[in-house]
Order: structure tokens, then C-alpha cells, then sequence
């Protein structure tokens, strides 16, 4: 393992990351495919931390609201910052998670499924709620997991330099 | 923190090594081996290791098994005991005092730098003695088909003894998921350097 590689490399991908989301999902419409095909929606919101800068110098704004239009976020990203962790809300099948997910590295804070049945029947397995909530964590992974596929296909890819001039057209906006 | 809570912190892992069947079938065995030991009566700072998921007061997994369908599922116990610099403090003092009366009754007044270091050690370790440990609990799930594992907790001290602890406990290595990591898994190796030299993107322009 490289350790001081990836430490230097994880927040250059993980910032890139989210501060794609946050334009991609706005640009799509909050419309992401995942690897099935299926189709489910995204969004950024509630909470978002923007960072700029490096060592002592490290600038960072926060901003939370139960209907944040991120305006001093995006401010921050127009001042050259980058999202440093954003709070996601998945949407698929009539069913929510939302995750807290940082740049630095991708730990997941707030993490929060559908409800479970925690209730059991006599007969019923007693394992069947963990093995419930284990699957739906796994969902959020899955989600997750596929739209930083699609973000490195791009990012790695001539492709990017397209994206980078649309994110500049939706960075104008507003 | 429990993983069936409504709301829970994750830090994403991956096996280095190849797990293979031998391994697999010692994992409730080595378990055991390396489960948490009680601290309540001796004087030890700290005490961890491998509970029961679904009783964590059970470190010898009768309550239930740690095997749920392809998930191995655990807890990492942490007891720790704390001292409050202010009662150390306080205790200390009073040590301190009693030593020097001590030896102005035998006509000497000076208080060597290593008496002074080896009464705050005694007065520590008397302390440590009252204090009751604090128990902390974290669980654990190993998925056994991917050999991806999630540990309910993103702190980095716990994170550390967690990683250590598995790695003493089953002789296999475990990768964080973090942005890099993760990227090397999902893109062909041939796009690795790539990964290296990103630089980061200009977003403003």
C-alpha cells in the first residue's frame, strides 16, 4: 500500500469528486443511471463544506439550511475552493438515504437507510433485521460506488476538458 | 455505534490478501482467541477486543453466533479508564505534601525529581484503580462474499486500533477505501499512473 501517495492523492480525486456531483446533478437534472440501468435521483443538500487553500492557509466555509441554495458555497467554488463534504440524498423506488461524504477520505457520517422492520413474529428469522439494513447500507455503497466509476471514466478521460467548460457555464449561472 | 441504529458513521475497508477457506472457517475461533478481556478489577488504563454483536456483553459469542448469512458480524469493545487532570491534580498535591512533611520530621527537606515522578505514578495507578472503566462499543461487518468490511465508526484513533486489532487477530491486511483506493479498484490498472498524477482541476477557470 502507498500510503503517502494516497495521501496526497485522496483529496485531490475526492474534492474533484464532489465538486463534479454537485454541478453534474444539477446539470442532469438530479438524474444519475446505475449499473443496472435503473434509474434514481441525487441531491446535494442541507449541508455542504467548501475548502480553499493549503497548510496554514486552509479556508474553509460551511454552509447548512434545510433549503441551502449553496450561494456561499458556490461563491466559494467561483474564489477557487473545492467541496471539501457535501451531504447526498439518494432517491430510488420511493426509498431515501442520505450520507454526509468527505473528500479526504470518503468516510461516511449520518449515514441514513429506509426504515427496517425491527419487529419480529415468533418464527421469524432473528437476523433478518441486520441482514435488512445490511442491504440497504450496501445499496448506498453500490450508488455510490458507481457514480465515482462514472466520475473517474470522465475525469481520466479527453472527455474532461468538456465537463470542465460545462461546469464553468453552470458556475457563471446565478 | 450500533450498525441497526437510524443514523450511523462508516469508514469502508477492503482485504488485501486472498481469503481463502481455511481462513474462513477459523474466523469464529480467532474470534474468540482475541475477544475482549474485563478490566473491572485491576488497576489496566485500557482493555479491547471482539464481542458479540448482538450482546456486548458477550465476549464468547454464545448469545449468537458471529455467522449471518454471508456477513460475519462483531463488535470491537474499548474500555478505557480516565483520570480527570483536575483529581490527578488534586491527588497529587496532597501527595506531594505528605511526602515532604515525612521528611521534615526526618530533618531533610529536599524532594528528589525522581521520588516527585515516582509518587505521580503511585498516585496515578491509585486513581486508575477507583476509576471504573468506560466502555465504548463499535461494530463491525465482513462481507464474505466481497471480503469488503465496514467498521461503524470514522474516527481516526478508533480506526487505528480497529485496523491493528484485525490484522493481529486474522493475519490479513486491510486497505481503507478512501478516494485513491477506491479509485484503483474501479479503473483498469493500465489508467493507474493517471490516477498518480492527477493534479486538481481548475473548477473557477
Amino acid at each position: 500500500m502507498d500510503l503517502i501517495r494516497a495521501a496526497l492523492q485522496d483529496a485531490v480525486l475526492g474534492q474533484d469528486f464532489l465538486t463534479w456531483l454537485w454541478s453534474r446533478s444539477e446539470r442532469n437534472g438530479w438524474l444519475f443511471k446505475a449499473k443496472d440501468g435503473a434509474e434514481f435521483n441525487l441531491y446535494l443538500e442541507q449541508r455542504m463544506s467548501v475548502r480553499g487553500g493549503s497548510g496554514d492557509s486552509v479556508e474553509k466555509a460551511v454552509v447548512t439550511g434545510p433549503h441551502a441554495e449553496f450561494t456561499e458555497a458556490k461563491l466559494g467554488l467561483r474564489n477557487g475552493k473545492r467541496v471539501d463534504k457535501a451531504l447526498v440524498r439518494f432517491e430510488r423506488d420511493g426509498q431515501t438515504w442520505t450520507v454526509l461524504v468527505s473528500s479526504d477520505d470518503f468516510g461516511l457520517g449520518s449515514l441514513k437507510t429506509p426504515k427496517i422492520e425491527t419487529h419480529l413474529e415468533e418464527g421469524d428469522d432473528p437476523d433478518a433485521p441486520f441482514l435488512e439494513k445490511m442491504l440497504l447500507i450496501e445499496n448506498c455503497l453500490d450508488l455510490l460506488d458507481e457514480l465515482y466509476r462514472q466520475f473517474l471514466e470522465l475525469r481520466l478521460s479527453p472527455d474532461w476538458n468538456g465537463e470542465l467548460r460545462a461546469f464553468k457555464e453552470w458556475l457563471a449561472e446565478r | 455505534m450500533g450498525i441497526l441504529s437510524a443514523s450511523g458513521s462508516f469508514t469502508r475497508y477492503a482485504i488485501v490478501e486472498e481469503v481463502t477457506g481455511q481462513i474462513v472457517s477459523e474466523l469464529p475461533e480467532r474470534l474468540v482467541k482475541f475477544a475482549f478481556r474485563d478490566i473491572d478489577d485491576t488497576a489496566d488504563e485500557r482493555s479491547f477486543g471482539w464481542v458479540c454483536l448482538d450482546d456486548w456483553l458477550d465476549a464468547r459469542f454464545r448469545a449468537a453466533p458471529p455467522e449471518k448469512a454471508h456477513y460475519l458480524g462483531f463488535s470491537l469493545r474499548l474500555d478505557t479508564r480516565r483520570i480527570s487532570p483536575a483529581v490527578l491534580k488534586k491527588h497529587l498535591i496532597l501527595a506531594l505534601k505528605a511526602e515532604k512533611e515525612a521528611l521534615r520530621d526526618q530533618g531533610k527537606n529536599f524532594l528528589t525529581k525522581e521520588r516527585k515522578n515516582e509518587i505521580k505514578d503511585q498516585v496515578r495507578l491509585k486513581l486508575m484503580a477507583r476509576a471504573l472503566p468506560i466502555p465504548a462499543v463499535t461494530d463491525v461487518v465482513w462481507n464474505l462474499r466481497s471480503n469488503r468490511v465496514l467498521l461503524a465508526s470514522t474516527n481516526s484513533k478508533l480506526r487505528n486500533l480497529f485496523e491493528d486489532h484485525f490484522t493481529m487477530s486474522f493475519g490479513l491486511n486491510l486497505e481503507p477505501l478512501t478516494p485513491y483506493f477506491l479509485a484503483r479498484r474501479l479503473v483498469d490498472k493500465a489508467q493507474w499512473t493517471k490516477l498518480d498524477d492527477l493534479e486538481p482541476s481548475p473548477f473557477a477557470g
